[in-house]
């Protein structure tokens, strides 16, 4: 990889802000969107802004991931492309969800530079909550230290934590002190790197080396995670018995960047049935928890978005129950995503799975011509 | 096994293909298991990953997708889309261990009605062996 230097003399965040904020007074973009603290002081917000001060104040990596950046951008671009240079500067999920909801129709990538940095992880919301001043210590350490301990588990075995289909990739890892590294990923990011002079033809060795020390100990914790999260929900019983205290508040739908249908089929009549018809199933069956469908709920989602599933974890912070849905989502779809061997949000133009197809593919899948039918013995079963 | 039991299929045929030839096998009085619960759809690609699923925690011990062979397609590609959707369910419940194999795709063209019915007698001798769907019985569902 390829790219240049930058000063972060003040610290990690304080290099990316005055980046961001001279890139603006030089007019490569017009408007920033960046997390920033809120006045409050225990969370973040999506801020879209051209106010340099503002911009040098902001929080582009915050300890928290209160809101996936795709949606904030989703929110802004949804009804088509921007008249104006948007810069968003997101962490790396958060860049996929907006390329995967950008084949979705959900963002408009047209006038919008995308930003992304080496990303540590997050901390889980609700710890965080609890204490923020003890939180944003812990996470300039792990800026620092980049060990996963107190990271929430899908972080832990994050391995898309580094450069991705973003324009302009800042490089933390193995940077100099109080320098960071500038990646210009496309044509785009590269026009934003002409205009700031910084010259982007340095062989970042060093970031490489440390990148790939990272994915490899997160790949090592991501193995040593699914056998123990198997161990909690493979078979009927045992998947039941941990989505058994969902509430049904469909939290982890609504804060996810993939989860966009305007009408959700869960939302919609098609599932209410008649009074007569509960009744008589609850009595088939002995007895029946209402309201129903507590994991049609959660394998129809899975069934339905895990191809575009960019393992963020956002759901997983937003459930009240403490379900581990995040991680069975991302375990789910690491092996559907495999089927088609699509990497969602990795390149902008590659179709969505299920929007194209092949004729010669999936046989596995069909059963093939029964044997007993052609008089060769037994079916095979 | 139990004998006595009888599994409770539910098929989803397309309306072009393989619900012809449930037709045609009635019509040439070839005999297929009575447990099937045929419906119809106008293509394999109508069905949505949610009927699947549906079907199985209801209860339904086997359920059956058919469509027409890749390239017969009334619609030239619903049945491939089907085919990536079936690939994902069957996945799905792969991964989180819920029996994929009571989850079936088959290509039935119209005049492959003795066909259907060996394919639907096969699909019951499997679903026998596999026993009766846990998921009808669970309450917290």
């Amino acid at each position: 990889m390829k790219g240049g230097q930058v000063d972060a003399r003040g610290g990690i965040q304080a290099g990316i802000t005055s980046f961001l904020k001279e890139a603006l007074s030089k007019g490569c973009f017009d408007a920033v969107m960046i997390p920033t603290r809120v006045p409050a002081g225990d969370s973040f917000a999506w801020i879209l802004t051209d106010n340099e001060d503002l911009v040098a104040g902001a929080s582009p990596l915050p300890p928290v991931m209160p809101v996936q950046g795709a949606r904030a951008l989703s929110s802004i671009t949804k009804k088509g492309k921007a008249p104006a240079k948007i810069a968003a500067v997101m962490r790396p999920c958060e860049v996929r969800a907006a390329v995967e909801l950008g084949k979705l129709k959900q963002v408009d990538l047209a006038n919008v530079t995308l930003l992304s940095m080496d990303c540590p992880g997050v901390l889980e919301l609700s710890t965080y909550l609890s204490d923020p001043t003890k939180g944003d210590s812990e996470f300039s350490r792990l800026l620092d230290k980049w060990d996963a301990e107190s990271l929430r588990p899908v972080c832990r075995s994050c391995t898309h934590f580094s450069a991705t289909a973003s324009d302009i990739h800042l490089g933390l890892l193995g940077a100099q002190a109080e320098r960071l590294y500038v990646m210009p990923l496309t044509p785009e990011g590269s026009r934003v790197t002409d205009a700031l002079n910084i010259s982007a033809d340095q062989e970042l060795d060093s970031w490489q080396a440390k990148v790939d020390e990272v994915r490899q100990k997160r790949e090592e914790q991501r193995r040593k995670s699914e056998v123990e999260l198997k161990e909690r929900v493979e078979g009927t019983e045992k998947l039941l018995a941990t989505l058994s205290t969902c509430i049904g508040c469909r939290n982890c739908m609504r804060v996810c960047p993939i989860c966009y249908c305007r009408q959700c089929f869960f939302d919609s009549d098609a599932l209410e049935g008649e009074v007569a018809a509960h009744l008589s199933r609850a009595e088939r069956k002995g007895s029946l928890r209402f309201p129903l469908d507590t994991l049609l709920f959660h394998l129809g989602r899975m069934s339905h978005m895990s191809l575009s599933c960019v393992e963020c974890g956002t759901c997983e912070d937003a459930c009240p129950m403490s379900i581990p849905v995040g991680q069975i989502f991302s375990h789910v779809a690491r092996r559907t995503q495999e089927l088609f061997k699509y990497d969602p949000g990795k390149n902008r133009y590659e179709p969505l799975p299920l929007v194209t197809y092949e004729q010669d593919e999936l046989h596995d899948f069909e059963q093939p011509y029964v044997k007993t039918y052609s008089g060769k013995g037994a079916a095979d079963a | 096994m139990d004998a006595a039991f009888e599994p409770k299929l539910v098929g989803f045929l397309c309306r072009w293909c393989t619900y012809q030839a449930a037709d045609l096998a009635g019509v040439g009085r070839s005999r297929y298991p009575a447990n099937l619960v045929p419906i119809r759809v106008m293509c394999s690609g109508r069905v949505d990953p949610l009927f699947l699923v549906r079907a199985f925690l209801k209860g339904a011990d086997g359920v059956f997708v058919g469509g027409c062979h890749p390239g017969d397609c009334h619609y030239i590609e619903g049945n491939l889309r089907a085919r990536r959707r079936f690939g994902v369910v069957q996945t799905v419940f792969s991964v989180l261990g819920l029996e994929p194999k009571r989850l079936r795709l088959a290509w039935i063209s119209a005049s492959e009605g003795p066909k259907f019915t060996a394919q639907m007698k096969d699909f019951d001798a499997a679903v026998k062996k596999l026993g009766k769907n846990t998921a009808a019985a669970e309450v917290f569902l």
